[in-house]
Protein backbone atom coordinates (compact mmCIF):
# COMPACT_ATOMS: atom_id res chain seq x y z
CA UNK A 1 0.00 0.00 0.00
CA UNK A 2 1.08 3.57 -0.53
CA UNK A 3 2.00 5.58 2.56
CA UNK A 4 3.18 8.73 0.82
CA UNK A 5 4.36 9.66 -2.64
CA UNK A 6 7.83 8.43 -1.83
CA UNK A 7 7.11 5.56 0.59
CA UNK A 8 5.18 2.32 0.17
CA UNK A 9 4.84 -0.84 2.18
CA UNK A 10 4.07 -4.54 1.90
CA UNK A 11 2.43 -6.49 4.73
CA UNK A 12 2.25 -10.01 6.03
CA UNK A 13 0.11 -11.28 8.89
CA UNK A 14 -3.19 -9.84 10.14
CA UNK A 15 -4.06 -7.53 7.29
CA UNK A 16 -6.61 -5.59 9.37
CA UNK A 17 -3.88 -4.64 11.84
CA UNK A 18 -1.64 -3.66 8.94
CA UNK A 19 -4.22 -1.23 7.67
CA UNK A 20 -4.31 0.52 11.03
CA UNK A 21 -0.54 0.91 10.98
CA UNK A 22 -0.53 2.16 7.40
CA UNK A 23 -3.28 4.67 8.19
CA UNK A 24 -1.27 5.98 11.12
CA UNK A 25 1.84 6.26 8.93
CA UNK A 26 -0.12 8.19 6.31
CA UNK A 27 -1.33 10.67 8.91
CA UNK A 28 2.18 11.10 10.30
CA UNK A 29 3.73 11.73 6.88
CA UNK A 30 1.08 14.28 5.97
CA UNK A 31 1.48 16.00 9.35
CA UNK A 32 5.16 16.25 8.63
CA UNK A 33 4.51 17.76 5.22
CA UNK A 34 2.12 20.25 6.80
CA UNK A 35 4.47 21.28 9.58
CA UNK A 36 7.76 21.29 7.72
CA UNK A 37 6.88 21.53 4.02
CA UNK A 38 9.08 18.54 3.14
CA UNK A 39 8.67 14.75 2.75
CA UNK A 40 9.37 12.66 5.86
CA UNK A 41 12.47 10.45 5.69
CA UNK A 42 11.82 6.72 5.34
CA UNK A 43 13.50 5.98 8.66
CA UNK A 44 11.31 8.49 10.49
CA UNK A 45 8.22 6.99 8.85
CA UNK A 46 9.29 3.52 9.98
CA UNK A 47 9.96 4.88 13.45
CA UNK A 48 6.45 6.37 13.58
CA UNK A 49 4.95 2.98 12.65
CA UNK A 50 7.06 1.18 15.22
CA UNK A 51 6.10 3.65 17.95
CA UNK A 52 2.51 2.63 17.39
CA UNK A 53 3.35 -1.08 17.29
CA UNK A 54 5.24 -0.77 20.57
CA UNK A 55 2.36 0.84 22.45
CA UNK A 56 -0.27 -1.49 20.90
CA UNK A 57 -2.06 1.62 19.66
CA UNK A 58 -2.35 5.25 20.68
CA UNK A 59 -4.02 6.93 23.62
CA UNK A 60 -6.06 5.40 26.43
CA UNK A 61 -9.23 4.48 24.57
CA UNK A 62 -7.87 3.28 21.27
CA UNK A 63 -4.95 1.15 22.41
CA UNK A 64 -5.34 -2.58 22.04
CA UNK A 65 -4.62 -5.29 24.58
CA UNK A 66 -2.55 -7.30 22.13
CA UNK A 67 0.31 -6.45 19.75
CA UNK A 68 -0.30 -5.67 16.09
CA UNK A 69 0.10 -9.08 14.44
CA UNK A 70 1.81 -7.94 11.30
CA UNK A 71 5.27 -7.57 9.76
CA UNK A 72 5.87 -4.82 7.27
CA UNK A 73 8.38 -4.14 4.56
CA UNK A 74 8.63 -0.37 4.16
CA UNK A 75 10.28 0.81 0.97
CA UNK A 76 10.99 4.40 0.17
CA UNK A 77 13.18 6.99 -1.45
CA UNK A 78 14.47 10.11 0.38
CA UNK A 79 17.52 12.36 0.34
CA UNK A 80 19.67 9.39 1.39
CA UNK A 81 18.60 7.39 -1.67
CA UNK A 82 16.38 4.28 -1.77
CA UNK A 83 15.99 2.25 1.44
CA UNK A 84 14.13 -0.78 2.75
CA UNK A 85 13.07 -1.38 6.36
CA UNK A 86 11.62 -4.49 7.91
CA UNK A 87 9.41 -4.23 11.04
CA UNK A 88 7.96 -6.92 13.27
CA UNK A 89 5.21 -6.93 15.94
CA UNK A 90 7.64 -6.07 18.71
CA UNK A 91 8.19 -2.62 17.21
CA UNK A 92 11.79 -3.27 16.23
CA UNK A 93 12.94 -2.33 12.78
CA UNK A 94 15.96 -3.20 10.69
CA UNK A 95 17.27 -1.69 7.52
CA UNK A 96 17.86 -4.30 4.81
CA UNK A 97 18.99 -4.55 1.24
CA UNK A 98 16.63 -7.43 0.54
CA UNK A 99 14.08 -9.24 2.69
CA UNK A 100 11.21 -11.67 2.43
CA UNK A 101 8.34 -11.93 4.92
CA UNK A 102 5.46 -14.36 5.25
CA UNK A 103 4.97 -18.09 5.29
CA UNK A 104 7.53 -18.85 2.61
CA UNK A 105 10.02 -16.32 3.94
CA UNK A 106 12.79 -18.70 5.03
CA UNK A 107 13.26 -20.24 1.63
CA UNK A 108 12.81 -16.90 -0.06
CA UNK A 109 15.35 -15.24 2.25
CA UNK A 110 18.04 -17.78 1.42
CA UNK A 111 17.35 -17.42 -2.32
CA UNK A 112 17.63 -13.64 -1.94
CA UNK A 113 20.96 -14.07 -0.18
CA UNK A 114 22.27 -15.99 -3.17
CA UNK A 115 20.84 -13.82 -5.92
CA UNK A 116 21.07 -10.27 -4.54
CA UNK A 117 23.94 -7.96 -5.32
CA UNK A 118 24.22 -4.19 -5.06
CA UNK A 119 24.50 -3.56 -8.78
CA UNK A 120 21.10 -4.92 -9.75
CA UNK A 121 19.08 -2.80 -12.13
CA UNK A 122 15.36 -2.28 -11.60
CA UNK A 123 14.49 -4.75 -14.35
CA UNK A 124 16.76 -7.47 -12.94
CA UNK A 125 15.34 -6.88 -9.48
CA UNK A 126 11.79 -7.29 -10.78
CA UNK A 127 12.69 -10.59 -12.41
CA UNK A 128 14.52 -11.94 -9.36
CA UNK A 129 11.75 -10.94 -6.96
CA UNK A 130 9.08 -12.56 -9.07
CA UNK A 131 11.06 -15.74 -9.67
CA UNK A 132 11.64 -16.19 -5.94
CA UNK A 133 7.95 -15.58 -5.32
CA UNK A 134 7.15 -18.21 -7.93
CA UNK A 135 9.29 -20.73 -6.07
CA UNK A 136 7.39 -20.30 -2.81
CA UNK A 137 3.90 -19.89 -4.25
CA UNK A 138 1.74 -22.94 -4.63
CA UNK A 139 -0.33 -21.71 -7.56
CA UNK A 140 0.94 -20.51 -10.90
CA UNK A 141 2.01 -16.87 -11.08
CA UNK A 142 -0.52 -14.83 -13.09
CA UNK A 143 -1.13 -11.06 -13.42
CA UNK A 144 -4.18 -11.38 -11.21
CA UNK A 145 -2.74 -13.16 -8.20
CA UNK A 146 0.52 -11.23 -7.90
CA UNK A 147 1.08 -7.54 -7.05
CA UNK A 148 4.26 -5.68 -7.77
CA UNK A 149 5.02 -2.15 -6.59
CA UNK A 150 8.12 -0.05 -6.82
CA UNK A 151 9.36 3.24 -5.37
CA UNK A 152 11.67 4.77 -7.94
CA UNK A 153 11.60 7.58 -6.80
CA UNK A 154 7.78 7.71 -6.53
CA UNK A 155 5.49 4.90 -5.49
CA UNK A 156 3.88 3.01 -8.34
CA UNK A 157 1.71 -0.10 -8.22
CA UNK A 158 2.01 -2.11 -11.41
CA UNK A 159 -1.04 -2.61 -13.60
CA UNK A 160 -1.87 -6.19 -14.63
CA UNK A 161 -0.36 -5.43 -18.05
CA UNK A 162 2.95 -4.40 -16.50
CA UNK A 163 2.95 -7.50 -14.26
CA UNK A 164 2.29 -9.59 -17.37
CA UNK A 165 5.39 -8.05 -18.95
CA UNK A 166 7.54 -9.07 -15.97
CA UNK A 167 6.08 -12.59 -15.94
CA UNK A 168 6.93 -12.94 -19.61
CA UNK A 169 10.60 -12.34 -18.75
CA UNK A 170 10.75 -15.10 -16.14
CA UNK B 1 -57.30 15.47 42.19
CA UNK B 2 -56.63 14.18 38.68
CA UNK B 3 -55.41 17.61 37.58
CA UNK B 4 -52.85 17.74 40.41
CA UNK B 5 -51.69 14.26 39.50
CA UNK B 6 -51.12 15.33 35.89
CA UNK B 7 -49.24 18.42 37.01
CA UNK B 8 -46.89 16.40 39.15
CA UNK B 9 -45.89 14.32 36.11
CA UNK B 10 -44.73 17.41 34.18
CA UNK B 11 -41.08 18.46 34.63
CA UNK B 12 -40.65 21.40 37.06
CA UNK B 13 -40.48 24.78 35.34
CA UNK B 14 -37.35 26.81 35.97
CA UNK B 15 -37.80 29.88 38.17
CA UNK B 16 -35.33 31.98 36.11
CA UNK B 17 -36.68 33.89 33.08
CA UNK B 18 -35.78 32.38 29.73
CA UNK B 19 -32.80 34.09 28.07
CA UNK B 20 -32.84 35.02 24.42
CA UNK B 21 -29.34 33.87 23.53
CA UNK B 22 -29.50 35.16 19.96
CA UNK B 23 -30.24 38.72 21.09
CA UNK B 24 -27.60 38.38 23.79
CA UNK B 25 -25.03 37.24 21.28
CA UNK B 26 -25.59 40.29 19.12
CA UNK B 27 -25.22 42.64 22.08
CA UNK B 28 -22.16 40.96 23.57
CA UNK B 29 -18.75 41.94 22.25
CA UNK B 30 -18.10 38.72 20.35
CA UNK B 31 -14.77 40.01 19.18
CA UNK B 32 -13.17 39.88 22.58
CA UNK B 33 -10.67 37.34 21.39
CA UNK B 34 -10.06 38.94 18.04
CA UNK B 35 -9.71 42.49 19.33
CA UNK B 36 -5.96 42.34 19.84
CA UNK B 37 -5.63 41.30 16.18
CA UNK B 38 -7.76 44.20 14.96
CA UNK B 39 -5.71 46.66 16.91
CA UNK B 40 -2.50 45.03 15.78
CA UNK B 41 -3.48 45.49 12.17
CA UNK B 42 -4.59 49.05 12.85
CA UNK B 43 -1.26 49.83 14.44
CA UNK B 44 0.71 48.44 11.54
CA UNK B 45 -1.46 50.01 8.87
CA UNK B 46 -1.28 53.47 10.30
CA UNK B 47 2.53 53.49 10.12
CA UNK B 48 4.50 53.64 13.32
CA UNK B 49 6.76 56.56 12.59
CA UNK B 50 3.98 59.08 12.04
CA UNK B 51 1.56 58.30 14.89
CA UNK B 52 2.02 58.69 18.61
CA UNK B 53 4.09 56.00 20.34
CA UNK B 54 2.03 52.83 19.92
CA UNK B 55 2.71 51.54 23.39
CA UNK B 56 -0.54 53.21 24.50
CA UNK B 57 -3.88 52.20 22.98
CA UNK B 58 -4.22 53.60 19.45
CA UNK B 59 -6.92 56.19 20.28
CA UNK B 60 -9.15 56.91 23.26
CA UNK B 61 -12.29 56.32 21.29
CA UNK B 62 -11.79 52.71 20.25
CA UNK B 63 -13.79 50.05 22.04
CA UNK B 64 -10.69 48.20 23.17
CA UNK B 65 -9.21 51.03 25.21
CA UNK B 66 -12.39 51.13 27.25
CA UNK B 67 -11.59 47.56 28.27
CA UNK B 68 -8.14 48.63 29.48
CA UNK B 69 -6.38 45.36 28.64
CA UNK B 70 -4.06 46.27 25.78
CA UNK B 71 -1.47 43.57 26.17
CA UNK B 72 1.06 44.43 23.47
CA UNK B 73 3.87 46.94 23.23
CA UNK B 74 6.03 47.86 20.28
CA UNK B 75 9.70 47.77 21.17
CA UNK B 76 10.70 49.06 17.75
CA UNK B 77 13.64 48.10 15.62
CA UNK B 78 14.20 47.04 12.06
CA UNK B 79 15.29 43.79 10.46
CA UNK B 80 16.64 43.30 6.95
CA UNK B 81 17.68 40.23 5.00
CA UNK B 82 19.16 39.83 1.52
CA UNK B 83 19.66 36.52 -0.30
CA UNK B 84 22.52 35.91 -2.70
CA UNK B 85 23.63 33.04 -4.89
CA UNK B 86 25.51 31.28 -2.08
CA UNK B 87 25.05 33.53 0.95
CA UNK B 88 22.39 35.27 2.97
CA UNK B 89 22.83 38.46 4.97
CA UNK B 90 20.53 39.01 7.95
CA UNK B 91 20.83 42.27 9.87
CA UNK B 92 18.96 43.97 12.70
CA UNK B 93 19.58 47.02 14.82
CA UNK B 94 20.08 46.62 18.56
CA UNK B 95 17.98 49.36 20.15
CA UNK B 96 15.13 48.35 22.44
CA UNK B 97 12.67 51.16 23.09
CA UNK B 98 9.27 51.80 24.58
CA UNK B 99 7.45 54.98 23.69
CA UNK B 100 10.03 57.75 23.50
CA UNK B 101 12.43 55.99 25.86
CA UNK B 102 15.37 53.70 25.19
CA UNK B 103 15.48 50.55 27.32
CA UNK B 104 18.82 49.28 26.08
CA UNK B 105 21.26 49.82 23.25
CA UNK B 106 22.63 46.31 23.08
CA UNK B 107 19.69 44.01 22.51
CA UNK B 108 19.94 41.44 19.72
CA UNK B 109 16.86 40.71 17.66
CA UNK B 110 18.53 37.86 15.81
CA UNK B 111 18.40 34.20 16.78
CA UNK B 112 20.31 31.40 15.11
CA UNK B 113 17.84 28.52 14.89
CA UNK B 114 19.85 26.02 12.83
CA UNK B 115 23.22 25.99 11.17
CA UNK B 116 21.67 27.25 7.93
CA UNK B 117 18.76 29.25 9.31
CA UNK B 118 18.60 32.57 11.15
CA UNK B 119 15.56 34.55 12.25
CA UNK B 120 15.33 38.27 12.91
CA UNK B 121 12.15 39.68 14.47
CA UNK B 122 10.95 43.12 15.42
CA UNK B 123 7.87 44.10 17.37
CA UNK B 124 6.97 43.17 20.92
CA UNK B 125 10.03 41.63 22.53
CA UNK B 126 8.04 39.57 25.02
CA UNK B 127 6.34 37.71 22.18
CA UNK B 128 9.55 37.59 20.16
CA UNK B 129 11.51 35.93 22.95
CA UNK B 130 8.73 33.37 23.41
CA UNK B 131 8.48 32.71 19.68
CA UNK B 132 12.22 32.30 19.14
CA UNK B 133 12.49 30.03 22.19
CA UNK B 134 9.58 27.95 20.89
CA UNK B 135 11.18 27.58 17.46
CA UNK B 136 14.58 26.70 18.89
CA UNK B 137 12.99 24.00 21.04
CA UNK B 138 11.08 22.58 18.06
CA UNK B 139 14.29 22.54 16.04
CA UNK B 140 16.02 20.55 18.76
CA UNK B 141 13.16 18.04 18.84
CA UNK B 142 13.34 17.72 15.06
CA UNK B 143 17.07 17.12 15.29
CA UNK B 144 16.57 14.28 17.73
CA UNK B 145 13.68 12.72 15.85
CA UNK B 146 15.01 12.91 12.32
CA UNK B 147 18.75 12.83 12.90
CA UNK B 148 19.41 15.99 10.91
CA UNK B 149 19.15 19.73 11.42
CA UNK B 150 16.16 21.61 10.13
CA UNK B 151 16.52 23.12 6.69
CA UNK B 152 15.55 26.74 6.14
CA UNK B 153 12.43 25.93 4.05
CA UNK B 154 11.26 23.52 6.76
CA UNK B 155 11.74 26.17 9.44
CA UNK B 156 9.87 28.63 7.24
CA UNK B 157 6.82 26.35 7.15
CA UNK B 158 7.08 25.68 10.88
CA UNK B 159 7.21 29.39 11.69
CA UNK B 160 4.16 30.03 9.53
CA UNK B 161 2.22 27.30 11.33
CA UNK B 162 3.37 28.50 14.75
CA UNK B 163 2.18 32.02 14.01
CA UNK B 164 -1.16 30.91 12.61
CA UNK B 165 -1.72 28.67 15.62
CA UNK B 166 -2.22 31.91 17.54
CA UNK B 167 -4.42 33.49 14.89
CA UNK B 168 -6.84 34.94 17.43
CA UNK B 169 -4.26 36.23 19.90
CA UNK B 170 -1.19 36.72 17.74
CA UNK B 171 2.49 36.99 18.42
CA UNK B 172 3.27 40.68 17.89
CA UNK B 173 6.33 39.78 15.89
CA UNK B 174 7.29 40.79 12.38
CA UNK B 175 9.76 38.20 11.24
CA UNK B 176 12.35 37.76 8.60
CA UNK B 177 13.84 34.30 8.18
CA UNK B 178 17.09 34.01 6.29
CA UNK B 179 19.42 31.18 5.42
CA UNK B 180 20.58 28.69 2.84
CA UNK B 181 18.26 26.15 1.25
CA UNK B 182 19.16 22.52 0.59
CA UNK B 183 20.97 23.49 -2.65
CA UNK B 184 23.10 26.07 -0.88
CA UNK B 185 21.34 29.09 -2.41
CA UNK B 186 20.39 32.03 -0.25
CA UNK B 187 16.75 32.26 0.78
CA UNK B 188 14.77 34.91 2.61
CA UNK B 189 11.23 34.42 3.91
CA UNK B 190 9.22 37.35 5.22
CA UNK B 191 6.13 37.11 7.39
CA UNK B 192 3.22 39.10 8.72
CA UNK B 193 2.00 38.76 12.31
CA UNK B 194 -0.25 35.76 11.60
CA UNK B 195 1.97 33.60 9.46
CA UNK B 196 1.40 34.55 5.85
CA UNK B 197 4.79 34.07 4.23
CA UNK B 198 6.58 34.26 0.93
CA UNK B 199 10.05 33.35 -0.23
CA UNK B 200 11.70 36.48 -1.61
CA UNK B 201 15.15 37.72 -2.56
CA UNK B 202 15.22 40.42 0.14
CA UNK B 203 13.01 41.81 2.85
CA UNK B 204 12.74 44.45 5.56
CA UNK B 205 10.40 44.35 8.55
CA UNK B 206 9.86 46.57 11.55
CA UNK B 207 9.62 50.27 12.23
CA UNK B 208 12.08 51.28 9.53
CA UNK B 209 10.77 48.88 6.90
CA UNK B 210 8.79 51.52 5.01
CA UNK B 211 11.97 53.57 4.71
CA UNK B 212 14.19 50.64 3.70
CA UNK B 213 12.06 48.57 1.31
CA UNK B 214 11.90 51.19 -1.46
CA UNK B 215 15.68 51.49 -1.40
CA UNK B 216 16.11 47.72 -1.61
CA UNK B 217 13.53 47.57 -4.42
CA UNK B 218 15.51 50.18 -6.27
CA UNK B 219 18.89 48.51 -5.74
CA UNK B 220 17.98 44.85 -6.02
CA UNK B 221 15.15 44.99 -8.53
CA UNK B 222 13.38 41.69 -7.80
CA UNK B 223 11.58 40.01 -10.72
CA UNK B 224 7.83 39.80 -10.31
CA UNK B 225 6.58 36.53 -8.80
CA UNK B 226 3.96 36.45 -11.56
CA UNK B 227 6.51 35.85 -14.30
CA UNK B 228 6.40 32.56 -16.17
CA UNK B 229 8.84 30.75 -16.20
CA UNK B 230 9.69 31.67 -12.60
CA UNK B 231 12.83 33.75 -12.29
CA UNK B 232 15.28 33.56 -9.43
CA UNK B 233 14.87 36.35 -6.92
CA UNK B 234 18.35 36.12 -5.43
CA UNK B 235 20.60 39.03 -6.11
CA UNK B 236 23.68 38.70 -8.33
CA UNK B 237 25.60 41.01 -5.98
CA UNK B 238 28.62 39.64 -4.16
CA UNK B 239 28.56 39.10 -0.41
CA UNK B 240 30.62 42.18 0.43
CA UNK B 241 28.49 44.36 -1.86
CA UNK B 242 25.35 43.09 -0.15
CA UNK B 243 26.82 43.81 3.29
CA UNK B 244 27.71 47.34 2.19
CA UNK B 245 24.20 47.82 0.88
CA UNK B 246 22.75 46.70 4.18
CA UNK B 247 24.95 49.10 6.10
CA UNK B 248 23.97 51.97 3.81
CA UNK B 249 20.31 51.14 4.09
CA UNK B 250 20.44 51.14 7.88
CA UNK B 251 22.27 54.45 7.80
CA UNK B 252 19.44 55.92 5.73
CA UNK B 253 16.72 54.53 7.97
CA UNK B 254 18.51 55.83 11.05
CA UNK B 255 18.25 59.40 9.74
CA UNK B 256 14.48 59.45 10.00
CA UNK B 257 13.27 56.59 12.18
CA UNK B 258 13.65 57.17 15.91
CA UNK B 259 13.37 53.48 16.69
CA UNK B 260 16.26 52.44 14.45
CA UNK B 261 19.90 53.34 14.82
CA UNK B 262 23.20 52.09 13.60
CA UNK B 263 26.82 52.96 14.17
CA UNK B 264 29.37 52.34 11.46
CA UNK B 265 31.58 49.80 13.28
CA UNK B 266 33.27 46.93 11.57
CA UNK B 267 31.01 43.95 11.77
CA UNK B 268 31.99 40.58 13.23
CA UNK B 269 31.91 37.73 10.76
CA UNK B 270 30.10 34.66 12.12
CA UNK B 271 29.95 32.17 9.25
CA UNK B 272 31.71 31.96 5.94
CA UNK B 273 28.55 31.71 3.93
CA UNK B 274 25.98 33.09 6.35
CA UNK B 275 26.65 36.51 7.78
CA UNK B 276 24.48 38.15 10.34
CA UNK B 277 25.27 41.61 11.47
CA UNK B 278 24.40 43.03 14.84
CA UNK B 279 24.65 46.77 14.51
CA UNK B 280 25.28 48.27 17.96
CA UNK B 281 24.32 51.87 18.45
CA UNK B 282 25.91 54.39 20.74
Amino acid sequence: MEIDEHVGCAMSGLIADARTLVEHARVETQNHRFSYGEPMTVESTTQAICDLALRFGEGEEESMSRPFGVSLLIAGHDENGPSLYYTDPSGTFWQCNAKAIGSGSEGADSSLQEQFNKELTLQEAETIALSILKQVMEEKVTPNNVDIAMVAPNYHLYTPAEVEAVIARL
Amino acid sequence: SAQNGLRSLRPPRSRRPRRNLIKEGRKRDTGHRTAPLRLLLQATNSGDSTTSPPSSPPSPTTAMSRRGDWVYENNGGTCVAIAGADYCVVAADTRLSVGYNILTREHSKICELADKCVIASSGFQGDIKALQKNLAARELLYQHQHNKRMSCPAMAQLLSNTLYYKRFFPYYAFNVLGGLDSEGKGCVYSYDAVGSYERTGYSAQGSGSTLIMPVLDNQLKSPSPLLVPARDAVTPLSESEAVDLVKDVFASATERDIYTVCFPLSVPRDHRLLLFIHLPLY
